[in-house]
């Protein structure tokens, strides 16, 4: 319909680039410069290149095995949460649970989110070492499940109910089962939601700090947040070099699944693959 | 094609999930420890303890609060997943209050008089007196910093008195100089600011019995003191304050050495912090002392084993190793060490201030009461409330805490 | 497929919460567990009088009115703007995603390099334009709204993101009714976007203000409350008195406090959730 792309959009896309970037632009730039540059006055252009913070997170504070870790406990947690998310989110909007739960378990799930991390870690860490459980990952991943679950099935439940219910109740018809109509029909409407709520629960877990901290017993078993957090302490200076470049590697899967993810950020509807 | 794709994420989540669940077992001993240059010093120094004990060690590095969490919810466990735990001073009368550490003067440790006494005295419960709990791992004490440059383009010499302080400081002011830098952000940095100063007055936040005294004449007087520097330098946070007395943009502060030995080439002189009000007035102690202490707790799986690293860890020849990787050392003969104060000429200067060191109240309460004075500190110099309204509200603050 | 998700949740939470239900009446030590006893309501009613208490209240509900409303109101708009860009959508789609997947403790000490006030580089280009250091972070006037900033630039993508997606689901089909109707674009912006689009909306409103109300991570970070207590957070305050000093009696009783509040302030969410259906 629109031809060019007007100048006020241009200029505010602009600005806001600007806004959003700049920060971002000062870890990057920080994490290149060599530690003489990062004394006092820090110039806006880097004058110097050096690639040492981030050997040094490498050799010294065992960046490898934590961005595996990392990787490990957000994968395996978001598969875990999206599944059950979705199913329950699915069941919950279309009050297929005909105990009259369903209002009270909707707003329980909220619960989680509204607690305060610390009110669940003391009793979880409690429960986890009766069970014997605690030296395992097991603690930590269904941490991550729980925190995510709330936010998915929230999140979904919205896109779930702004369906028109004929179209399922026309496919049933033709005979599809149930499963093909989640997978076939359903989920193809949804996937930009799909998208959007994978993207932030994959950051929840990525960056989540709290629960971490509690449930990690060894050091081989630790993510990015909890090294990123020991580069500042009231006793040391902060190595702004080192916390830079943490930062500034952690973005880098995250950023590539949403650069994965974005490509489901489209339109269901209007796609072409289902018109009414 | 999504097909495979799911299937490749089961694939990759099975094998993902098989290392994730598999416990670790093998004869370790766990320490939980401050993040940053001690976990450094200590991986650097236990590969020889690993060898020749059979036995290997995990460091857990966290950050302070965390570390104090993590030490809280494994004191709860009846065999403990931490054998070692690294001890903030002033958390000292928590822990020996509800005995979560090995009595290792029991175990048979013989107390050694190489460690600076008031580092020993922290370490024992009751305080200075009773048996041993914890051994003296870093040896942190404030000192005053200031910038040689500017001191000797004037020809002044160190301060020992706080009015002369606070005339360098008009004067560097007068110079466009920062004259002092305080570092007052609430909590824990102003209150750690003030104390010094609050001491060199002759006043504490208690008396001997434990009464309230923050809202002393002396206390007042302090604080006004200390407004007056501010007005006469800035307000920074600690990088920022080493940067700039280094640098010569500020001629004074208060500080750690531990931010001078972590910040590679930062430059800046010290001396022990100021003890009197003027030149006439008597002499008080001033810097404040606060080391990292390290313990066995009560419900390790090997104590004898885990009292064997404390010794190995802290002893004379492994306190120099580890004095390279930013570890202060706590011992005596190694902070007189010849080779050692060469390379660290501010040694010598840091078992002095030690030994003349005043230690913050030993009550299990202080991180309340450092809360709430802190608060109340930074209302009075961000001018919210007047010096006399603050240190009230401190005072009723820190008497209902004490009341529990 | 959603009794796993019943059973795990249940088993995550019911005990958690019964847990902190319960602890909340007792003096319990996390160091002392010998000494707990039950101490009815006085944690509460400690709590309620701690004029300390009262004041990080009313700064945490102030941050939480002014957060969500500018994260939701610039996010709404920027969503409208990206959606309506006839090309580079995708990737400036990324690109303002950035902040909000950034570790929440490098989003803190980034900033606190940024708003230094010994050199920071906001300082200094603030310096070009001739206007005199501020000192960001140490200063009553600032400190609040400086950590209300970071909030809006870390989340405002959030924001964005689920109303972006909420826009993508309204369906073209309506759109095209109106335009045979003659609807201008105000009324089929009012009539057709809105209305499809309040579900996301509402919720982001809700998952801000929740999420917001716990603010702790950049105060803790940036100024633990000062200067004077104006930044101070419900759960710093209740991470100073209670977790910090293992007084998980007390703490509990705190969550529970604000878990109230939260709870009070979202069931308008929820009742209109349900009206839905």
């Amino acid at each position: 319909m629109k031809k060019k792309t007007s100048w006020y959009k241009i200029i505010l896309i602009g600005i806001l680039l600007i806004w959003t970037l700049f920060p971002i632009y000062w870890m990057i730039s920080l994490s290149l410069r060599n530690s003489a540059e990062l004394r006092s006055s820090i110039p806006l252009i880097p004058q110097s290149f050096a690639t040492e913070h981030f050997s040094r997170l490498f050799t010294e504070k065992d960046f490898g095995r934590a961005l595996f870790n990392s990787l490990q406990v957000t994968v395996i947690s978001l598969f875990f949460a999206l599944a059950f998310g979705l199913a329950t989110a699915y069941i919950l909007s279309r009050k297929r649970l005909k105990i009259t739960g369903g209002d009270v378990s909707l707003f329980w799930i909220l619960l989680v989110r509204i607690l305060p991390p610390i009110a669940f870690a003391i009793p979880l860490y409690l429960i986890m070492t009766r069970l014997n459980l605690i030296q395992t990952k097991i603690p930590i991943i269904s941490a991550h499940i729980m925190i995510n679950i709330a936010f998915i099935v929230w999140f979904m439940i919205t896109f779930f109910i702004t369906l028109p219910e004929e179209m399922e109740d026309s496919a049933r018809i033709d005979g599809a089962s149930e499963m093909q109509l989640l997978t076939k029909i359903i989920f193809p409407l949804v996937m930009p939601g799909v998208a959007s709520v994978a993207i932030l629960a994959f950051m929840t877990s990525w960056n989540e700090y709290l629960y971490g901290v509690i449930f990690i017993q060894s050091p081989k078993n630790y993510t990015i947040p909890l090294i990123l957090a020991t580069l500042n302490s009231e006793q040391e200076l902060a190595d702004y070099g080192l916390i830079a470049a943490g930062g500034t590697i952690s973005l880098i899967p995250i950023l590539l699944f949403v650069i994965f993810a974005q490509n489901y950020l489209i339109s269901g509807l209007s796609s072409g693959a289902v018109k009414e | 094609m999504k097909k495979i794709l799911v299937v490749t994420i089961m694939l990759l989540s099975v094998i993902l999930l098989t290392s994730a669940f598999a416990p670790a077992n093998q004869e370790t001993l766990t320490i939980a420890a401050r993040g940053g240059s001690h976990v450094d010093a200590m991986e650097a120094v236990k590969g020889e303890f690993e060898t020749a004990n059979n036995v290997k060690i995990e460091i857990l590095g966290l950050e302070s609060a965390d570390l104090k969490q993590k030490i809280g919810l494994d004191s709860v466990n009846k065999t403990g997943q931490l054998d070692l735990i690294m001890i903030d001073d002033p958390w000292m009368p928590e822990f020996a209050e509800s005995g979560i550490m090995a009595n290792l003067t029991e175990m048979g440790y013989v107390e050694d008089e190489d460690f600076a006494a008031p580092s020993r005295a922290i370490g024992k419960d009751p305080y200075g007196e009773g048996d041993v709990y914890a051994l003296p791992y870093s040896g942190n004490v404030m000192l005053f910093f200031y910038n040689k440059d500017l001191f000797d383009s004037k020809s002044l010499s160190v301060p020992t008195d706080w009015k002369s302080v606070l005339d360098i400081a008009k004067q560097m002011k007068s110079d466009g100089k920062i004259g002092y830098v305080i570092r007052g952000q609430q909590g824990n940095p102003i209150v750690t600011d003030y104390l010094p100063i609050l001491w060199s007055f002759g006043g504490n936040v208690f008396d001997a019995d434990w009464n309230v005294t923050i809202n002393s004449p002396e206390a007042k007087a302090a604080l006004e003191l200390y407004m007056e520097l501010l007005a006469n330098g800035v307000n920074y946070e600690k990088n920022d304050i080493v940067a700039a007395v280094s640098e010569g943009k500020a001629a004074m502060s208060l500080g750690w050495p531990s931010w001078y030995i972590s910040g590679a080439d930062a430059k800046a002189a010290y001396a022990p912090i100021p003890g009197k009000v003027d030149a006439d007035s008597e002499l008080h102690g001033s810097g404040m002392i606060g080391n990292w202490m390290m313990a066995v707790t009560a419900n390790s799986h090997n104590k004898e084993l885990a009292l064997e690293f404390l010794k190995f860890v802290t002893s004379a020849e492994n306190q120099k190793i580890e004095a390279t990787f930013g570890g202060v050392p706590t011992r005596a003969s190694v902070l007189t060490d010849p080779e050692l104060t060469a390379k660290y000429p501010y040694f010598p200067t840091l078992l002095e201030a030690t030994n003349n060191s005043v230690v913050r109240p030993r009550t299990p309460l202080w991180s309340n009461v450092e809360t709430a004075l802190g608060t109340e500190l930074s209302s009075a110099i961000s001018g919210v409330k007047t010096v006399d309204q603050a240190l009230t509200d401190a005072a009723a603050a820190i008497t209902a805490i004490m009341a529990e | 497929m959603s009794l796993p998700t019943v059973i795990i949740l249940a088993f995550l939470t019911v005990f958690p919460l019964g847990y902190t239900i319960y602890y909340s009446f007792t003096n319990f030590n996390m160091l002392k567990p010998k000494t707990l006893k039950f101490i009815g309501l006085s944690n509460f009613e400690k709590i309620l009088a701690d004029s300390y208490f009262q004041q990080a209240l009313l700064n945490t509900l102030k941050f939480m009115v002014l957060a969500v409303i500018l994260e939701t109101g610039i996010g709404l708009l920027v969503a409208l703007l990206v959606n309506s860009l006839t090309k580079d959508q995708k990737i400036i789609r990324t690109l303002l995603l950035l902040p909000v997947v950034l570790p929440p403790v490098t989003v803190a000490l980034i900033w606190r390099i940024m708003l230094s006030n010994n050199y920071g580089i906001i300082n200094k280009l603030l310096e070009l334009i001739g206007i005199a250091p501020v000192s960001w972070l140490n200063d009553v006037r600032t400190a609040f709204y400086c950590i209300l900033v970071i909030d809006v630039w870390q989340y405002m993508p959030f924001a964005f993101l689920l109303i972006y997606a909420s826009l993508q689901s309204v369906p073209e089909s309506q759109y095209e009714a109106a335009q045979i109707d003659g609807a201008n674009a105000f009324h089929r912006f009012w009539y057709i976007t809105i209305p499809n689009i309040m579900g996301g909306i509402v919720l982001v409103i809700l998952l801000r203000s929740i999420d917001s109300i716990r603010l702790f991570d950049k105060v803790n970070i940036l100024t633990r409350g000062g200067p004077a207590n104006t930044t101070a957070t419900i759960t710093q305050y209740i991470y100073n008195y209670g977790v910090g000093n293992y007084r998980i009696g007390f703490s509990s009783a705190g969550a529970i406090v604000m878990t109230l509040i939260v709870l009070l302030i979202s069931s308008l969410y929820v009742k209109r959730a349900f009206q839905r259906n």
